[in-house]
């Protein structure tokens, strides 16, 4: 029998902790145990022998912290460790005589994946591929990605292992007292990725002894379908003098587990601090309990990398604003590459209180697969809400289901074959949830039985794919009632047979059913409403539109998902029939700037140019406003984030002159184009990014590279724009170097740029040693030399 | 807004931290805790006359950055708010920290030197690379450094302090007084510089 045929039908065993065992030989800490393969061969050998003596039935190879990061300056690479550490655990089994499996042993590459580190996801996948392949040609029998605390670098390593070998994958994480791992990913959202990527079973490891792990487990079996993992410490490190050790003996640990084993799990063994005597006290006390039984939990559930999101009794808004579709500023942004304008999209919709979000960037003009890498990408950086991949391109969706850090909601297929063919597969290997359109070869049927007719067509389709119901949303498609009345019922009774008779979850893009009508509004709400009562699971809507959140609130009281009415009272009790209150008096563009109210700064500067020409009213007002602020900062009578509001107050002012212009037919009221950039090597960018601000809001145009940018990079986007200013910043002492690089590689390429600096450790001696025309020693700095060099 | 943003921050953060002890050997320009050679006249300066030394990570986790991004996009006021509010809290978390050393060190007579990190003045950002595999940050506490050994989370701090037996020389020296940076506008102020700080 393989591992995969044993899994789950017999509790199995892994063996204890490498890491503690060879520390009491003589490992030094920060000694890399991996070398150990090579150099101390018998002690490692020693040390799986002793485990299979003890009784388990996984022996973990000696390759934990293989990857090439650490490897480098070893005079090692990553295959020959991996290939020597599972060599000699198969040694080590055939010496023992038994019957037991060698875990190709996969740890954290230690590194930080973006958007927050530096690594991008596509080298952590590059990294962790060699010793896959290594180790299953070595002759592993499973890959055990484990103590993993970070999703988004588990799935690197799950795709490593699936696309370049068959070996069976199990995955075990760290999570802290809250049941959180360091990313913030809760329990569930960590099992609906995994689930969803196919991992042959799943758990827990390091990070506590059993007792405090146990507790998490009962959430654990409620949320997973697949076999469970438990490798726990022999409780917590104890640091005594400069020594870490571990004081729960093999009894007190094996007792725990025993009972631990008593209420299900599927495989058992031990982390930091355990040890050959730990693992046979542990086989010994539970080698006669069964396995836990595996049972499928039929949960459906999208999630993001902190948190899942399921589809249940309470209703799902799905954010629909993420879509050019007769939205001709969202087409501007895509085409302009402006990804702040879709970010904020996203950021309102999250406010408004959307549970997903539905993100479709397709123009034809446009390069869809590359604008959907850089917007799925950037969208997790800054939300946490699951994603809705909306896109017909089979590429733009593999690409965005790759970088995605969860499991999506995808959007979407329909009955054609063809349709069925590209997005079953992609859906089978990345994971996530479906969202089915009633349509097909012959188009939309006119009546409900035909929908429920492809339904059951894609229900089926999708089973053959190991796709199960509970992973499919089934769309019976919204038509306007203004080219045939009986249109919502046809929908709206199709909706009620897959939810209540199929027992599929469902969903609408609501807002069609008012296309040509007045007032739309007042449809949509209606038709969500209804919706909701004959089973709308979740509704792609606009949350933007107070109505439609209105009525979905209070649908959710109605049905009681709002338990007690809670979530709306909180929302609506206090404005009971109130008009909303008018904003107290209305004041000049100049006092909204400076008292940094957007809105007002917006509603006013659209009266003045009312009876002013535009440049009187950058001149007349927004630049003395932002010259009042920027004076009080400089004598710090004004702090930083009055002088950020201002500066966005400014911005609303600025774009109400920009709509004007483009009204008018005239776009020319940049001042002129500046570059920035943080250095390469350095991460830092909050600096930088509050120059743009400023720099924006005095009307400048900034192209932004971003942070650790190279040299060529910057000369290359200054050439290209033919700027005559490019600012760079560096925090570090260490990559002031880089700054100096930049700087000399501008001169060189283009003689008549001019370079202003700054940044925490830069002085005016460091600027003038790098050879930069200017030293800014704060954000107001830079506005000055920019107004200064382009005259304004 | 403050209240909002920390509160938010407060709310979101993880901190975690650890430390390790080792013998300490001081000589003009060198120092060696454990196995870790370190050429650096400032951090000698610092640890003079300590035969024990202590090594700390500790960070607030990665809540702090996730929030700055995401304010840069909608509200760069409460950005460079949750910047601030961030460096705050990493440092008085190192403070609590330090006290838990302080107390633990004083039960055994040792008094605390001031904590001095890679970075401050000659001790260079390439020891990171060391301290983070003496201490295994990146499995224990979450924090991995960059390729140019800048830490993330970047509200996270690393530091040696030394251990005396000397009461008197355990003084809070002024952080200012071993920087290189004289024409710092924070020189004058007396403030003291944490982890990291990034004004532009």
């Amino acid at each position: 029998m393989s591992f995969k045929e044993e899994l789950g039908k017999k509790l199995l065993f892994f063996d204890g902790a490498m890491g503690t065992m060879l520390q009491a030989q003589g490992l030094q800490s920060g000694e890399l145990p991996e070398i150990w393969n090579v150099t101390k061969e018998e002690q490692i050998y020693d040390i799986h022998k002793q485990y299979l003596d003890a009784g388990c039935d996984i022996v973990k190879a000696n390759t934990f912290g293989v990857n090439p990061f650490k490897m480098k300056g070893t005079g090692y690479t990553c295959e020959e460790l991996t290939q020597k550490g599972v060599c000699i655990a198969r040694r080590a089994i055939e010496a023992s005589g038994r019957k037991a499996y060698v875990a190709l042993d996969i740890g954290s590459l230690g590194k930080l994946l973006e958007p927050l580190g530096d690594l991008p996801f596509e080298e952590a996948y590059e990294a962790f591929r060699p010793m896959c392949i290594a180790g299953q040609e070595a002759g592993a029998d499973l890959c055990l990605i484990e103590t993993m605390n970070d999703t988004y670098e588990i799935k690197a390593a799950v795709l490593a292992a699936k696309e370049n070998t068959d070996l069976p994958v199990v995955v075990t994480m760290v999570f802290d007292e809250d049941g959180k791992l360091l990313t913030g990913a809760d329990m569930e959202a960590a099992v609906a990725m995994l689930e969803g990527l196919r991992v042959d079973a799943l758990g827990l490891n390091c990070g506590f002894g059993p007792d405090v792990m146990c507790k998490f487990l009962p959430r654990l079996r409620e949320v997973s379908s697949l076999p469970i993992v438990l490798n726990p410490n022999a409780g917590l490190p104890v640091v005594v003098d400069g020594k870490t050790s571990f004081h729960v003996g093999p009894e007190e640990f094996s007792g725990i587990m025993k009972e631990i084993a008593l209420e299900g799990v599927s495989l058992m063994g031990g982390c930091c601090g355990t040890t050959p005597a730990h693992i046979r006290a542990l086989v010994e006390a539970c080698r006669e309990i069964p396995a836990m039984t595996l049972t499928d939990k039929q949960r459906s559930v999208v999630s993001s990398y902190t948190h899942a999101v399921g589809l249940d009794e309470c209703p799902k808004v799905i954010g629909e604003r993420i879509n050019p579709t007769g939205k001709s500023r969202f087409k501007q942004a895509l085409r302009e590459n402006d990804l702040e304008y879709i970010f904020k999209e996203a950021l309102a919709q999250q406010d408004k209180g959307a549970h997903i979000l539905d993100v479709n960037v397709g123009l034809p003009e446009i390069d869809e697969v590359k604008m959907m890498r850089e917007v799925i990408t950037g969208l997790q950086g800054i939300t946490d809400l699951p994603l809705q991949i909306d896109t017909s391109d089979p590429v733009a969706m593999e690409t965005a289901m790759r970088l995605y850090n969860g499991k999506p909601l995808l959007n979407s297929v329909n009955g054609k074959q063809e349709s069925m063919d590209a997005v079953f597969p992609l859906a089978a290997k990345y994971g996530g949830m479906i969202v089915c359109l009633t349509l097909d070869e012959n188009g939309i049927p006119q009546m409900a039985k035909g929908r429920i007719e492809i339904a059951e067509k894609i229900i089926a389709e999708a089973a053959k794919y190991g796709i199960g119901k509970k992973n499919l949303l089934i769309d019976t498609l919204t038509m306007t009632i203004s080219t045939g009345q009986e249109n919502a019922a046809i929908t709206l009774d199709a909706l009620h047979h897959v939810r209540h008779v199929l027992g599929v979850h469902t969903t609408l893009g609501v807002s069609n059913i008012s296309f040509g009508l007045p007032q739309r509004e007042l449809v949509n709400t209606a038709f969500f409403t209804v919706a909701l009562s004959k089973g709308l699971s979740a509704g792609i809507i606009n949350p933007n539109s107070e109505a439609m959140m209105a009525a979905y609130h209070a649908y959710c009281a109605l049905n009681g998902s709002d338990c007690q009415c809670a979530d709306y009272i909180a929302r609506y009790s206090g404005q009971d029939g109130q008009p909303k209150a008018a904003k107290s008096g209305e004041i000049s563009l100049f006092d909204a700037v400076v008292r940094g109210l957007s809105e007002s700064a917006y509603q006013a500067a659209k009266k003045e140019l009312a009876v002013k020409k535009p440049l009187e009213v950058i001149d007349g007002e927004l630049i003395p406003a932002l010259d009042k602020v920027g004076q009080g900062f400089e004598k710090k009578t004004v702090f930083l984030p009055q002088l950020l509001m201002s500066a966005d107050a400014a911005k609303a002012g600025f774009d109400a002159i920009k709509e004007y212009l483009k009204a008018e037919g005239d776009e020319s009221a940049s001042k002129g184009t500046i570059v920035i950039a943080t250095v390469k090597g350095d991460i830092h960018d909050i600096g930088k990014n509050i120059v743009k601000v400023l720099l924006e809001n005095y009307g400048f145009h900034v192209i932004d590279l971003g942070k650790d940018v190279s040299p060529e990079l910057v000369v290359q986007a200054a050439r290209d724009n033919q700027v005559k200013l490019v600012g760079l910043s560096a925090l570090m002492t260490t990559t002031v170097a880089n700054m100096e690089a930049t700087i000399k590689l501008l001169k060189q390429e283009l003689p008549a740029c001019k370079v202003m600096v700054g940044g925490a450790v830069l002085t005016q001696t460091y600027a003038d040693m790098i050879g930069a025309d200017f030293y800014s020693k704060d954000a107001m700095g830079s506005v000055r030399y920019a107004n200064d060099l382009f005259g304004g | 807004m403050i209240e909002e943003a920390a509160a938010e921050l407060e709310q979101k953060s993880i901190p975690k931290s650890i430390y390790q002890e080792y013998d300490c050997e001081v000589s003009e320009s060198h120092v060696k805790l454990g196995s870790l050679e370190v050429e650096s006249r400032n951090l000698a300066v610092n640890l003079r006359g300590c035969e024990r030394a202590v090594l700390l990570a500790a960070t607030i986790g990665r809540a702090a950055d996730f929030m700055i991004k995401k304010y840069s996009v909608s509200n760069m006021a409460k950005a460079a708010v949750v910047q601030a509010a961030g460096a705050a809290c990493i440092e008085s978390y190192v403070d609590e920290v330090e006290a838990a050393i302080r107390e633990e060190a004083g039960g055994r007579g040792l008094y605390l030197r001031p904590r001095f990190s890679p970075g401050y003045g000659d001790f260079s950002l390439e020891y990171q690379r060391d301290i983070f595999q003496m201490l295994e940050c990146s499995k224990r506490i979450g924090v991995m450094l960059t390729e140019g050994n800048l830490m993330m989370p970047s509200k996270s701090v690393t530091a040696v302090i030394g251990l005396t037996t000397k009461e008197r020389e355990s003084c809070h020296m002024e952080r200012c007084s071993l920087c290189d940076k004289t024409d710092c506008e924070f020189r004058t102020q007396n403030t003291s510089a944490g982890g990291e700080r990034d004004e532009f």
